[in-house]
C-alpha cells in the first residue's frame, strides 16, 4: 500500500492545495507546515503553469502570481526538499503535462523520488495518454492520481481499476473554484468505483465550507480543498498563516466522525 | 459503420401517451388500427397525431386492412409509415407505394422459436422472401404483438434494416442491441396497469443512451487503431481533462458516422455551394506573374467566400454536425475574428445559440469584427487572462466547454486541439485542395509545382495541402509569422523556433520558455498569433514533406500592398505572409512552373491596423 493510500485507513482525509511560489517559496513551505499542523492529511503542491485549462480564475491568478515571482520547477524541488525536513505527511504535485514533459519525464520523477514527493495529479493527462509517464511514475514510486468526472459514466470502472494512491472525483462540471452547491450524484459514482477497487475516493472542485465537507465525507473517503485556501493567500498574502491554519482546522474537524 | 439505434414506441392511445413521448422523443410511435387492446380508430389517431411532436414519425399498424383505408390515413398525414402485420403480399406493398412517393413500409415477420432445430429453417425462408420485397424495413416479432421475445439467435444476417419487437425491456435491451437491429419496438414492457408509463419509458431511454455511448466508445477505440490513435507520427493525441473525454469520443464517433452519411454530405454540399459560394475562384494573377518574371502564379480565392475567409468551410461542417448531434449551442475561440464571424454566421443561419471567446488585445485590434459577431447575434466574451490573445481564448473556450458539454459543441477553428479536431477540421478544409486540383487541371492540365499558404494553427494550409500530400512532386510550403524577426522574442514561428511540447490537447511544436511555460508570441496578424501549430503540420515538417518558413511583419505588409497594387486585391494580413514568400520564390522559378497561393481571407479588417503600423514605422524611421 502506498504512503498516500495508507493515510485513508483510519479516518476521513483532508487534502489541501496551494500553488508553489504564491506569494513566495518561503511562504509556501510555511503554509504547508501550517496546514499539516492544523490536521491536513495530504498536501497537493501546484507547480504553476502559464495556461492551466482546468482551473477557475482563483487558481489561474495564483499561477500567474507564482510565475511572475519567477518560481520554476527546479526551485520547487528544492522547496520540497526543504519542506521534507519537517513535513511527515504525503505530498503530491499538481501540474500540467508540458512542464513535466519539458523537464524530462525520467529526470522529473527521479527528482520527485529524491525529494519525497508521493503522488502526481495531471489534469490534462487522461486515461488514454497515461502511457506518457506511467513507467517513470512506477519506477520512482510516485502515485499517479486519476481523475473521474461527472461525465465519465462507463469510463469509471476502466479508470478506477488502474488507479493508484487515491481517486480524485471531480464534484461538478467546469473548472476549479468555490461553489455554493454540488448537484452531481456523487454517491452513485462512488458506488461504481467501489465495485472495482479498494483505492480511496476523495472529492474536489468547489468544496469550501465545513458543511459541504461534512456532507461529502459521509459518502467519500476524503475532501480536496484548493481554491478556498488559495483565496485566503490571495487576500492575506504574506500574512496568511494563521488564517490558513484556522480554516484547515475547522475543515478537518468537520469531517471527523 | 452501424447507424444509431432507433426507437419505436408502439400502441399509443391516449393524449397522455402523446405527452409522454413528446418528452422523450423516440424516433417513431405506433398507432394500432388492427384488432387489439391497443386499437384506436381513425378519428382518435388524427387527434393524437396533431398533438405529436413534429420530429417523431407516426407508424400505422395494420393486419390485412384494405388499401383505401390506409391511403386515406396517409393522405390526411395521420401516418408516415405503414406497418403490415397480416398476410399482405408483394403486390399489396407495390400498390401501397403508389399512394405516396414518401411512404415507407415495414413488413412484419413472425419468428417461431420452435423452428430452430429443423433442417429447413422456416424463419430463414420467411426472412429471405421479404428481404427482396419492396418493403423498406422488416419487423421481427414472435407473433402479433404478444409481448414475448423469440430466440434472437435466429436472426442471422439480414440485408434489410429491421425493427426488433416483442418483449424488449430495460433488462434485455443491451442484449437486443448486439443483434444490430435498425430499431427496437417497445410496447408492453413500458406499460403499467395497461397504459404507457412515463417512468418506465424514462428508464429504458436512459439505459439505451448508456448502451449507445458505451458502444460508441468501444467502436471508437477500434477505429482509432486504423487511424493510429489520432496521431500523425508522434504528434496529436488527446491530452485533455477527463471531464471532456467522453464528449470527444462521442464527437469522433458521430463525425465518423455523418461523414459517410449521404444526407449529411448533401446538406453540407448545398450549404457550401448555395450559401458560402463554393467553389471559390482559382485566379490567374497575371500582373504579378509578369512583374516577377518567374513562375505562373494562381491565387485560390478563399477571400471570396461568404464571411471573407476559408473559415466558413470548417464552420458550416461543424455547426451542421453539432446540430445533428442534438446540440443547441456552439462556442468558439477567435483571434483575428474571422473564425468568430464565421461561427456566428453559421450559428445564426442554422439557428443555434452562439458565444465567442476573444482576447482583450484582439478585441482592440479587431473592433470591426467584434461588431460583426454581435450583429450576427453572438455574444462576444472578452478574455483577460494570460496574454489576452488567441491562446488564452482557446483556454477559456475549453473551460466553458467543460462546464456545458451536454448542449454545447466547441467549434474549434483550426487543425489543432485534441483528436478528433485536427482530423475533422482538416477534412472540412480539404475542399480547398480538392478544388485547386480540379480547377488547375482544367486550366493547365497539370499539377502545381508548389502550394503556398500561411500557417497559424494551420487550417487553410492543411486544406490547401491535403490532396497534394501524396503527389510528391508538389512542393508544400507553410508561412509562419516571423513577427519582428525570429531572432527576437517577438514572433509566432512555432516550427522555426519552437520545441516539441504538449498543450491544448495535442503534442506538437510550441513556442515555449524555460521549464515548459508557453511563451507569449507576437505577430502583426492576430490570426497567426498562436504559440503552436497543428499536429499534422508538425509531422509533415519532420518527414520533410512540407517546408515551413518564417515571414516577418515587414515582409507581410510589403506583400499586402504589393498584391493590392498589382492585382487590385486587398488580402488579409495572414494571407499576405503567403504572398510574401511567393514573391521571394517565384523569381527563382521557371516560366512553366506554377505556384498556387491560398488567399485565405480578405483584408478589410486589417486596413486600419496596417495604416497605423506604417505611421508608427515611419515616425520611428524619421
Amino acid at each position: 500500500m502506498s504512503e498516500i493510500t495508507k493515510v485513508f485507513r483510519n479516518e476521513k482525509v483532508f487534502i489541501g492545495f496551494l500553488t508553489a511560489g504564491d506569494p513566495s517559496k518561503e511562504k509556501t513551505v510555511e503554509y504547508i507546515l501550517a496546514m499539516e499542523k492544523a490536521g491536513a492529511d495530504i498536501i497537493e503542491i501546484g507547480i504553476p503553469f502559464s495556461d492551466p485549462i482546468a482551473e477557475g480564475s482563483v487558481i489561474q491568478d495564483a499561477n500567474t502570481r507564482a510565475l511572475s515571482n519567477g518560481v520554476n520547477t527546479d526551485e520547487i524541488f528544492d522547496l520540497v526538499k526543504e519542506l521534507r525536513k519537517e513535513s511527515k505527511i504525503p505530498l503530491s504535485f499538481l501540474t500540467y503535462l508540458n512542464p513535466v514533459f519539458f523537464y524530462g519525464y525520467e529526470k522529473f520523477f527521479k527528482r520527485c523520488y529524491e525529494v519525497g514527493i508521493n503522488g502526481i495529479i495531471i489534469p490534462d493527462l487522461p486515461y488514454e495518454e497515461k502511457g506518457e509517464i506511467s513507467d517513470f511514475a512506477k519506477r520512482y514510486d510516485v502515485d499517479m492520481i486519476s481523475l473521474i468526472a461527472p461525465t465519465s459514466k462507463e469510463r469509471i470502472k476502466m479508470i478506477a481499476r488502474d488507479a493508484t494512491g487515491f481517486i480524485y472525483l471531480v464534484s461538478s462540471m467546469g473548472v476549479t473554484g468555490v461553489r455554493s452547491q454540488i448537484k452531481t450524484d456523487l454517491k452513485e459514482i462512488i458506488n461504481e468505483i467501489k465495485k472495482v477497487t479498494d483505492i480511496p475516493v476523495a472529492v474536489g472542485f468547489g468544496i469550501n465550507t465545513p458543511e459541504q465537507s461534512k456532507e461529502i465525507a459521509k459518502i467519500a473517503d476524503g475532501v480536496i480543498v484548493g481554491s478556498a485556501i488559495v483565496k485566503i493567500i490571495e487576500k492575506h498574502g504574506y500574512n496568511s498563516k494563521k488564517y490558513i491554519e484556522e480554516y484547515v482546522r475547522e475543515m478537518k474537524n468537520a469531517i471527523k466522525i | 459503420m452501424k447507424k444509431n439505434l432507433k426507437i419505436k414506441i408502439c400502441g399509443l392511445r391516449r393524449v397522455e401517451d402523446i405527452e409522454i413521448v413528446n418528452k422523450y422523443k423516440p424516433d417513431y410511435v405506433g398507432f394500432v388500427f388492427a384488432e387489439s387492446k391497443r386499437q384506436i380508430n381513425f378519428k382518435q389517431a388524427k387527434i393524437l397525431r396533431n398533438k405529436l411532436d413534429k420530429d417523431i414519425l407516426a407508424v400505422g399498424v395494420f393486419v390485412d386492412s384494405n388499401i383505401e383505408d390506409i391511403a386515406s390515413l396517409i393522405e390526411d398525414n395521420v401516418i408516415d409509415i405503414v406497418q403490415l402485420h397480416g398476410d399482405e403480399d408483394e403486390d399489396f406493398i407495390s400498390e401501397l407505394k403508389k399512394v405516396s412517393d414518401d411512404i415507407k413500409i415495414i413488413k412484419a415477420i413472425e419468428i417461431k422459436n420452435n423452428e430452430i432445430n429443423q433442417d429447413t429453417n422456416v424463419n430463414e425462408i420467411n426472412v429471405k422472401k421479404w428481404e427482396n420485397s419492396s418493403a423498406d424495413y422488416l419487423l421481427l416479432d414472435n407473433g402479433k404483438g404478444t409481448g414475448e421475445t423469440f430466440n434472437w439467435k435466429l436472426i442471422g444476417k439480414i440485408k434489410k434494416p429491421f425493427f426488433l419487437a416483442g418483449g424488449i425491456n430495460s433488462e434485455n435491451i443491451e442484449e437486443a442491441y448486439k443483434f444490430k437491429p435498425f430499431a427496437v419496438d417497445l410496447s408492453s414492457s413500458i406499460e403499467e396497469n395497461g397504459f404507457k408509463s412515463s417512468k418506465k419509458i424514462a428508464e429504458i431511454m436512459k439505459n439505451l443512451n448508456e448502451i449507445k455511448t458505451k458502444n460508441a466508445v468501444n467502436m471508437n477505440r477500434g477505429e482509432d487503431k486504423s487511424m493510429n490513435n489520432g496521431r500523425y507520427g508522434i504528434y496529436g493525441g488527446q491530452y485533455i481533462p477527463e471531464i471532456l473525454m467522453n464528449e470527444l469520443l462521442k464527437l469522433e464517433n458521430q463525425y465518423n458516422f455523418y461523414k459517410n452519411d449521404p444526407k449529411f454530405k448533401k446538406e453540407l454540399q448545398t450549404l457550401l455551394n448555395k450559401y458560402a459560394g463554393r467553389p471559390s475562384l482559382l485566379y490567374f494573377a497575371e500582373n504579378m506573374t509578369k512583374d516577377l518574371k518567374g513562375a505562373k502564379i494562381y491565387l485560390k480565392r478563399e477571400d471570396l467566400n461568404h464571411t471573407g475567409s476559408h473559415k466558413i468551410n470548417n464552420v458550416l461542417g461543424q455547426v451542421l454536425l453539432a446540430k445533428k448531434m442534438g446540440k443547441t449551442r456552439v462556442i468558439a475561440e477567435t483571434g483575428a475574428g474571422q473564425h468568430g464571424v464565421a461561427t456566428a454566421t453559421a450559428a445564426t443561419f442554422l439557428n443555434m445559440e452562439c458565444e465567442i471567446f476573444m482576447g482583450e488585445e484582439d478585441i482592440k485590434r479587431q473592433a470591426l469584427n467584434v461588431y460583426r459577431m454581435e450583429l450576427l447575434k453572438a455574444k462576444v466574451n472578452p478574455v483577460n487572462s494570460g496574454t489576452k490573445t488567441l491562446k488564452d481564448a482557446v483556454n477559456e473556450t475549453m473551460r466553458e466547454w467543460s462546464k456545458r458539454v451536454h448542449d454545447t459543441h466547441y467549434v474549434l477553428g483550426s487543425v489543432m486541439g485534441p483528436h478528433p479536431f485536427p482530423m475533422i477540421v482538416r477534412d472540412f478544409q480539404s475542399v480547398i485542395s480538392q478544388e485547386i486540383k480540379e480547377q488547375l487541371f482544367k486550366l493547365e492540365s497539370k499539377l502545381p509545382s508548389a502550394v503556398v499558404a500561411c500557417v497559424g494553427g494551420g487550417s487553410n494550409a492543411i486544406g490547401s495541402f491535403y490532396h497534394f500530400i501524396n503527389e510528391k512532386e508538389v512542393e508544400l510550403i507553410g508561412c509562419e509569422a516571423g513577427g519582428v524577426g525570429v531572432d527576437s522574442k517577438y514572433h509566432a514561428a512555432s516550427i522555426t523556433k519552437g520545441e516539441v511540447g504538449i498543450f491544448h490537447g495535442m503534442k506538437s511544436y510550441f513556442c515555449q520558455g524555460n521549464y515548459g511555460q508557453i511563451a507569449p508570441v507576437y505577430s502583426i496578424s492576430a490570426g497567426l498569433d498562436y504559440p503552436g501549430i497543428g499536429p499534422e503540420h508538425a509531422h509533415l515538417n519532420d518527414t520533410k514533406r512540407a517546408e515551413y518558413v518564417p515571414i516577418t511583419d515587414d515582409e507581410a505588409v510589403y506583400a499586402f500592398e504589393y498584391l493590392a497594387k498589382q492585382e487590385g486585391i486587398i488580402c488579409a494580413i495572414e494571407s499576405a505572409h503567403a504572398i510574401a514568400h511567393t514573391i521571394k520564390m517565384a523569381e527563382k522559378m521557371k516560366k512553366n512552373d506554377i505556384i498556387v497561393v491560398c488567399l485565405s481571407g480578405r483584408g478589410d479588417k486589417d486596413v486600419e491596423s496596417i495604416k497605423n503600423y506604417k505611421i508608427a514605422k515611419n515616425s520611428y524611421n524619421n
